[in-house]
């Protein structure tokens, strides 16, 4: 027996006063593409729906000096439509040209895919490594920042509490930095990532910055920091790329699933980071 | 105790009215309250596409909206598209390159079709093959139903080389009927 509630806010305050009341039981509802099949799978019984679909507030794409916000209940279709997230933050629009498929684009949100927390979050592996803040509202808390990195606890599960609601993400523009990102699901279309990996690297003879996130290799959506801090000061070469690697399968700690067995997927981000990083490398030798 | 409230959607511009519960979707809501039966319920999960309709100006899979979020919206289904030119072409089109096996995916196969040749009118082929990614054929149709969206894009001489070996004879009559069929969302 499913016994659901709805609420319809006309403005974020509306909605923060209906969350604090309901806590628990309150779901913010934006997409619905993971809400609606949680409740026909049974996995989601007894909610009160709170919908911000049309909240304007937690709409639209914007850069403020260096800092690029996005609302919330962006869409991925939104995304991609955006010149600005084209041009200046190509890991993301990768990221969001293989987010399931281009139907659901059109009702997937940004904050729905992190608030849900999967540890294949597709939209959390770029925004991690553009060091994405979350920022977050409720009554009682009231406004706070959140870094994307200590954001997720475990799988379906963040640091936020009932009550609060997620009105946008924001990260600084980096220059320089030369970008790979790259899925591998069973298809093309609405595949679940098996894993998932963004890259960013500072090269001026020398790699100066590196920036390394994975998806569906961790409980939850991560950064590769030993590899990070491995790679810092070193020279792009082979070398440096095998002893990378080889830190790098100490930071995951994959599941076996009916997507694959925790073996393949080791030997998937081997293979994934050397990919990433030959690119870059290549990109990098023709520009200079 | 159900917890019911009053919808009116905009079906096809046709205002239905009727009680949902809040965790109904848009789905259910068109083919059993409003009679939209030519909407197709496949997975119910988001996956295959079929039930595909547009809704603000946008192709979704219209189970992954609430019944409620559609309130006072405008929703098309495959009916809604009488006397539209693209649509009409489209769907000769599918006629014409045999792109109908079963008629399942079809109705959203044509919408997803649609609002993609609406946004991008002149579409490579690996393009129109993500933009139909949603879009499950379980008859496994894809070529045919490539080839249909290419040439509504291009025009018959586009395709006619890919097809002429594969397409089914088929007399002017039975084309006629099949066309019927699919103005109707058959299946």
């Amino acid at each position: 027996m499913i016994s659901c509630d709805y609420f319809k806010p006309s403005e974020v305050g509306e909605a923060l006063r209906l969350v604090s009341q309901f806590k628990e039981r309150a779901l913010f509802a934006a997409g619905c593409t993971n809400i609606l099949p949680d409740i026909h799978s049974g996995k989601q019984k007894d909610c009160v729906l709170i919908d911000i679909s049309d909240l304007e507030e937690l709409t639209g794409i914007s850069k403020c000096g260096n800092s690029m916000r996005i609302g919330s209940s962006t869409t991925i279709s939104e995304l991609l439509n955006s010149s600005l997230i084209r041009d200046e933050a190509p890991l993301l629009y990768e990221a969001a040209l293989n987010f399931a498929d281009p139907v659901v684009r059109n009702r997937a949100t940004v904050g729905g895919n992190l608030a849900y927390a999967s540890p294949a979050a597709d939209m959390a592996v770029p925004l991690l490594a553009l060091d994405s803040r979350v920022v977050v509202q409720s009554l009682d808390q009231g406004l706070r920042e959140i870094s994307l990195r200590e954001f997720f606890v475990g799988p379906g599960e963040t640091v936020l509490s009932p009550s609060e609601l997620i009105l946008r993400v924001e990260f600084n523009l980096s220059q320089n930095f030369k970008v790979f990102y790259v899925k591998v699901g069973k298809r093309n279309a609405m595949a679940i990532s098996l894993a998932s990996l963004g890259l960013a690297l500072k090269i001026d003879q020398t790699i100066k910055d590196a920036r390394l996130a994975l998806g569906a290799l961790a409980p939850t959506p991560i950064r590769a920091c030993r590899t990070e801090d491995f790679l810092m000061g070193k020279f792009p070469e082979d070398k440096v790329m095998e002893e990378a690697s080889e830190i790098l399968l100490s930071e995951i700690n994959p599941i076996s699933d009916i997507r694959g067995s925790r073996e393949y997927r080791v030997e998937l981000t081997r293979s994934l980071f050397k990919r990433a990083f030959r690119a870059i490398l290549s990109e990098e030798r023709g520009l200079s | 105790m159900k917890n019911y409230k009053l919808v009116t959607i905009f079906v096809n511009e046709r205002p239905v009215t009727a009680p949902v519960e809040p965790h109904e979707s848009l789905l259910d809501f068109l083919r059993h309250k409003a009679g939209a039966v030519e909407v197709k319920c496949g997975c119910n999960q988001g996956d295959c596409g079929t039930c595909t309709v547009l809704f603000k100006g946008k192709a979704v899979k219209s189970c992954l909206v609430l019944a409620l979020q559609a309130n006072e919206k405008d929703v098309r289904t495959i009916k809604g598209f009488t006397g539209d030119f693209l649509m009409g072409k489209l769907q000769e089109s599918f006629v014409r390159n045999g792109a109908v096996q079963c008629g399942f995916c079809t109705p959203g196969m044509l919408i997803s079709s649609y609002a993609f040749l609406q946004a991008d009118p002149q579409p490579t082929r690996e393009e129109i093959k993500t933009a139909i990614s949603g879009n499950l054929c379980r008859c496994t149709g894809y070529k045919k139903i490539i080839d249909a969206v290419e040439e509504a894009a291009f025009g018959e001489a586009s395709t006619k080389k890919a097809t002429s070996s594969g397409s089914p004879e088929i007399s002017e009559g039975q084309e006629e009927a099949k066309g019927t069929y699919l103005l109707l969302g058959g299946g």
